[in-house]
C-alpha cells in the first residue's frame, strides 16, 4: 500500500512539477515540500488476552426479528477497496466478489458446512460415469427486471463465462456443454468426472438472465447488473458506495431480512474501525490484531476472529532458478522446515493469532490433520544438512513481496534469520508486489520465494495444482512425479472417502519430500456493531447476508 | 502581450507531450499488468489472448503512437480495472478533488494571508511568533499522522465530523484541513517575508517622511506588492493540491482523482493512470497560463515582449 502510495505520489509530482516549472509566472520563488516515507518499525508489546472468548457473537438483548416480516433496517459493510466489477466472470478480487455474490443465485449453493445444497436447481442426477450432472430447475423464479428465470439463462451464463471479457474462462470451460432438455432441465456434460464442478459452480455460476444480457452486453451489465438474489441493484458511486435494497420477490421464503444493504470501500483499515465506532458503518473487514484488541469492551461493538483458508509459505524451485541448486535435496529441505520456527514468529508478529501450518492443506480442508506441522528443531535440521553433504551450509537468494499481505515482509526476514543460524545464509529480496508477481509468473524469482495461496472450495486441489502443477501452472515453481500422480487422481476421483485417503497420501509424500517450507494459516479480524444479527463469515472471506440482520432497538 | 501567450501555450503543448511520454514509458517499466488483471490459474493462453486484446504485444512504439493519437482526441482507452472509459472515470471523481481543493485552499488562504501580514508588520511580536509557529507546523508535520489524529479525536471522540467519505457538507472539513495546511504555512511565510521586505523599500520611507498615513500606505503600497508573489504561489498549489490529494483522499476514503490513482497504480491500470496524469498535467498548465495573464494585469512592472 506504502509504495503503491509514494509511487503515485511520484507520478502525479512529475506530472505537475513538469506542468509547473516551464510558464512559471516570472519571479515567484516556489518552496516545494517533498513529503518522503518513513519506515517506522514498532515494537509492541501488546498484552495477549480476552479476544479468544469473544469468538461467539453474543446473544443482544433486542426486540428480535419477527418470522415472516418484511425486510427492514439498513446494513453498512465496510469493504477494504472499491470493487471492480459486480459481474462475476470479471471480478478481481475478494471485495468485488463479496459486493457481487448478494445479486445472485447459482444452481447449487454451498452451506456454511460446506455441503453442496439446492438453489436455483431444485435437485440434480449424475450419470454412472460421473460426467453428465441433469439439473432440474426452479420454476417461478425472476429476475430483478421481470425476465424470468429458465434453461437458456443457465446456457448464458455458461457461454458468457468462458467468453470474451471474462477473467475466469476455465471455470465456466470446466464444462463441455450445457444443453437445454426442456425450459425447467439442463444437461451439463464434462470430459472426465470433474468432482469439484458443483462447488465451482457455487462459486462462479452466479446465472444472469440472457435476454437482458443480449440487449445490453457486458459492458452494459456491468453498469446495471441484474440477478436473481436476494438483493437488487440501486446504484454505485465508484469509490463511495454501493446500494442494493431487498428483492421482493425473493424466491426463498422470508429472505432477505434487512431493507437496504450498502457497501463503502475504506482502503485504510485504521479509518474502518473509526468510522465503526462513530457508528457510520456496521460491518469492518480486515483489522490488524491490534485493531481488533483496542476495539475489544468498545461499547456496542463485538470483535470476531475466524482462520481464513490460507496457507504462507516459502516455496522451493526445481523448474528454474533452483536447478542445481542444495534445495534439490529433500533432506535439505526438510532440514529448512525444521530451522525454522513458525510459533515464534505468530507469537511475535500476529501477537499469537494464527497457526502453524501442517502441510499445504488447510484446517477444514479435506484430508487435514494426517500429519503434524514441523516441529522447531534446529539440531536436527544441523544433522539433516551434515548428511546431505552440506555440514557447512551454503548460500541462496529469496524474493518476498512487499505490501502483499500483513507484515509478510517481517515473517521473510525472520525466516531468513532462522535459516542463518543453522548455516543457510539467505539473501533476501524484498520487492514491490506487481512486479514480484509478474516474476513469479515468468517464473524468473529466486531459487526461493514466498507467498501465500487461498482456495475457497473447502478442498486444497486448486492450491496444490497452481502451487505444484510445473511447467504447465504458470505460479507454480516445483514439479514432481508422484505429486503429479496423486494430483490427477484426486482430480477424477468423485467417491468422497476416496478422495480424503489420496489427500492424506499426498499431505504424508509432502512432508517427506517437502516442496515448501510450510509456514502459516492466518487469523482475520473483524468487527461489528451489536445490532447486526445472524452474520456469518466463512474461511473463504466471502458472506452471504441474505439472512442477517438488523436490529431496531427501540 | 499576445506574442508571449502564444509562446507560452507553445511551451505549454510540448510540456504536455514530455508529460505524456514520461508516464506512458515509465509506467511500461513496472512491468505487465496481465498477471494482476488475470486469475493465478490462468493458462498460458489466456495470458496471451489477454494481451492481444489489450493491444500488450505490439511493439511499445506503436503503441505510445496509438496512445498519444487517441489521447488528443480525448480517448484514453478502457480501465483495465473497472473495464470502462478511463477519462469518464476521472471526469466522475473530477468533483470531490476539486470540492477538496477549493476548500483547502480557501482555508489556506484565508488563515495564512492574514497571518503573514499581522507577522510581517510586527516582527517579533506574538502575532509574528505564532504565525512562524503555523508556517512551521504547516510544513513540517506528515499529514497521514495529522488526519489519523483528527480523526480520532473530532470524529471518533467529539462526534463533531464524520470519520470518512462524502456523505454530507462537513464531510469536507476534516480532509481540506489537513490538504491546507502545507500551502498554508507556505503563505505565511510567503507573505510575511514580502511584507517585511516592501516595509523597508525606500519609497515606503519616503512615504512615511512625507507624513503620509500609515494605514493609506500599507494598503496602497505594502499589500499591493505582495499580491503579485502570491497569486502564482496560490496557483501552482492548487495544482499541486488537485494531483497531490493522494494520501488524504486514500486515508479519508474520499471519493476523488487521488484515490483513483492510487487504485489504478496498485492494479497497474495503464490506461487509468495515463488519463489520470494527462489530465493532472492539463489542468496545472492551464492554471499557469492563466496565472501568467493575471501576473501581468497585477503587476504593472511586468510587459511581457519587450
Amino acid at each position: 500500500m506504502n509504495r503503491k502510495l509514494t509511487l503515485a505520489l511520484a507520478v502525479l509530482m512529475i506530472a505537475s512539477l513538469l506542468g509547473a516549472c516551464a510558464p512559471a509566472p516570472a519571479p515567484a520563488v516556489v518552496v516545494q515540500t517533498v513529503e518522503v516515507e518513513k519506515q517506522v518499525v514498532q515494537t509492541v508489546e501488546v498484552e495477549k488476552k480476552v479476544i479468544e472468548t469473544v469468538e461467539v457473537v453474543k446473544e443482544v438483548a433486542v426486540t428480535p426479528m419477527p418470522e415472516g416480516a418484511k425486510p427492514t433496517g439498513t446494513l453498512r459493510v465496510a469493504l477494504s477497496g472499491d470493487p471492480n466489477s459486480l459481474y462475476i466472470p470479471a471480478t478481481a478480487d475478494k471485495n468485488s466478489d463479496i459486493a457481487a455474490s448478494q445479486l445472485y443465485d447459482p444452481l447449487v449453493f454451498q452451506d456454511d458446512d460446506g455441503n453442496i445444497v439446492p438453489a436455483l436447481a431444485e435437485r440434480w442426477e449424475v450419470s454412472a460415469d460421473g460426467t453428465e450432472y441433469t439439473f432440474y430447475l426452479r420454476e417461478g423464479v425472476v429476475f430483478h427486471n421481470g425476465e424470468p428465470f429458465n434453461a437458456d439463462d443457465v446456457i448464458a451464463t455458461w457461454e458468457y463465462g468462458k467468453g470474451e471479457g471474462s477473467a475466469w474462462p476455465d471455470r465456466y470451460a470446466v464444462a463441455t456443454s450445457v444443453e437445454k432438455v426442456n425450459d425447467f432441465t439442463v444437461k451439463v456434460t464434462t470430459d472426465g468426472p470433474k468432482p469439484l464442478l458443483l462447488v465451482t459452480m457455487h462459486d462462479f455460476w452466479s446465472i444472469i438472465p440472457n435476454e437482458y444480457m443480449a440487449e445490453v452486453g457486458v459492458d452494459g451489465f456491468q453498469q446495471a447488473p441484474v440477478g436473481t438474489g436476494p438483493f437488487q441493484f440501486v446504484e454505485w458511486a465508484k469509490g463511495d458506495h454501493i446500494t442494493y435494497k431487498a428483492n421482493p420477490n425473493y424466491w426463498r421464503e422470508g429472505q432477505p431480512k434487512i431493507e437496504t444493504l450498502i457497501f463503502r470501500p475504506i482502503p485504510e483499515s485504521a479509518i474502518r474501525v473509526a468510522a465503526l465506532q462513530t457508528d457510520e458503518i456496521d460491518l469492518a473487514q480486515r483489522l490488524s490484531a491490534e485493531e481488533a484488541q483496542s476495539l475489544l469492551g468498545v461499547e456496542g461493538i463485538q470483535v470476531v476472529k475466524y482462520p481464513v483458508a490460507r496457507i504462507f509459505y516459502i516455496t522451493f524451485n526445481n523448474l528454474t532458478s533452483g536447478v542445481g541448486e542444495p534445495t534439490e535435496n529433500a533432506k535439505v529441505r526438510q532440514a529448512m522446515n525444521y530451522a525454522v520456527d513458525v510459533d515464534a514468529i505468530i507469537d511475535a508478529l500476529f501477537n499469537g493469532f494464527g497457526k502453524r501450518a501442517a502441510g499445504y492443506v488447510a484446517s477444514g480442508e479435506r484430508g487435514y490433520g494426517i500429519v503434524e506441522p514441523f516441529p522447531y528443531d534446529p539440531e536436527k535440521a544441523k544433522a539433516l544438512l551434515a548428511e546431505a553433504g552440506f555440514a557447512d551450509g551454503f548460500e541462496m537468494e529469496m524474493a518476498c513481496p512487499a505490501g502483499a499481505y500483513g507484515s509478510f515482509e517481517e515473517v521473510c526476514q525472520a525466516v531468513t534469520g532462522y535459516l542463518g543460524e543453522v548455516g543457510i545464509k539467505v539473501t533476501l529480496n524484498i520487492m514491490e508486489s506487481a512486479q514480484y508477481w509478474d516474476l513469479q509468473a515468468k517464473k524468473e524469482l529466486p531459487p526461493l520465494f514466498g507467498d501465500s495461496w487461498a482456495d475457497e472450495s473447502g478442498e486444497a486441489y486448486n492450491r496444490l495444482a497452481g502451487a505444484l502443477g510445473g511447467n504447465e501452472a504458470p505460479y507454480s515453481a516445483w514439479t514432481d512425479p508422484e505429486i503429479d500422480r496423486l494430483l490427477k487422481a484426486i482430480s477424477t476421483e468423485v467417491d468422497a472417502e476416496k478422495r480424503t485417503k489420496l489427500y492424506e497420501e499426498l499431505q504424508v509424500y509432502m512432508f517427506d519430500n517437502p516442496p515448501f517450507i510450510y509456514l502459516y494459516e492466518p487469523m482475520t479480524f473483524e468487527a461489528v456493531r451489536d445490532r447486526v444479527q445472524d452474520y456469518k463469515p466463512r474461511p473463504s472471506e466471502i458472506y452471504y447476508l441474505n439472512s442477517t440482520w438488523v436490529a431496531v432497538s427501540e | 502581450m499576445q506574442k508571449h501567450f502564444l509562446a507560452k501555450l507553445g511551451q505549454s503543448v510540448v510540456l504536455l507531450l514530455g508529460v505524456m511520454t514520461l508516464v506512458f514509458f515509465m509506467l511500461r517499466i513496472t512491468g505487465d499488468p496481465a498477471s494482476l488483471m488475470l486469475s493465478r490459474e490462468a493458462s498460458p493462453e489466456q495470458v496471451a489472448a489477454f494481451r492481444e486484446a489489450m493491444g500488450f504485444n505490439r511493439p511499445v512504439i506503436v503503441q505510445f503512437a496509438d496512445f498519444a493519437a487517441r489521447a488528443i482526441t480525448g480517448d484514453f482507452g478502457n480501465s483495465l480495472h473497472y473495464r470502462s472509459p478511463a477519462l469518464q472515470l476521472v471526469l466522475e471523481r473530477l468533483p470531490a478533488t476539486l470540492q477538496l481543493a477549493a476548500v483547502g485552499l480557501l482555508i489556506a488562504v484565508l488563515v495564512g494571508i492574514p497571518l503573514g501580514i499581522l507577522g510581517g508588520f510586527k516582527p517579533g511580536s506574538i502575532a509574528d511568533s505564532s504565525a512562524r509557529l503555523v508556517a512551521l507546523i504547516g510544513q513540517s508535520v506528515p499529514n497521514f499522522w495529522l488526519a489519523l489524529i483528527l480523526i480520532l479525536v473530532f470524529a471518533v471522540n467529539l462526534r463533531w465530523f464524520p470519520a470518512f467519505g462524502r456523505d454530507e457538507l462537513k464531510s469536507v472539513v476534516l480532509p481540506a484541513f489537513v490538504l491546507s495546511l502545507p500551502v498554508m504555512g507556505q503563505i505565511v511565510r510567503l507573505t510575511r517575508a514580502t511584507v517585511l521586505e516592501v516595509s523597508s523599500e525606500d519609497y515606503i520611507r519616503t512615504a512615511l517622511s512625507k507624513g503620509l498615513e500609515s494605514r493609506t500606505i500599507y494598503v496602497k503600497h505594502v499589500l499591493r506588492n505582495v499580491a503579485a508573489p502570491l497569486v502564482s504561489v496560490i496557483a501552482v498549489q492548487f495544482g499541486y493540491m488537485l494531483g497531490g490529494s493522494i494520501y488524504i483522499e486514500t486515508i479519508f476514503a474520499w471519493p476523488g482523482m487521488g484515490q483513483l490513482l492510487q487504485l489504478a497504480i496498485g492494479w497497474r491500470d495503464f490506461p487509468l493512470v495515463q488519463a489520470i496524469a494527462v489530465f493532472t498535467s492539463v489542468v496545472v498548465l492551464a492554471l499557469n497560463l492563466v496565472t501568467d495573464v493575471a501576473y501581468a494585469a497585477i503587476d504593472p512592472r511586468i510587459r511581457y515582449g519587450n
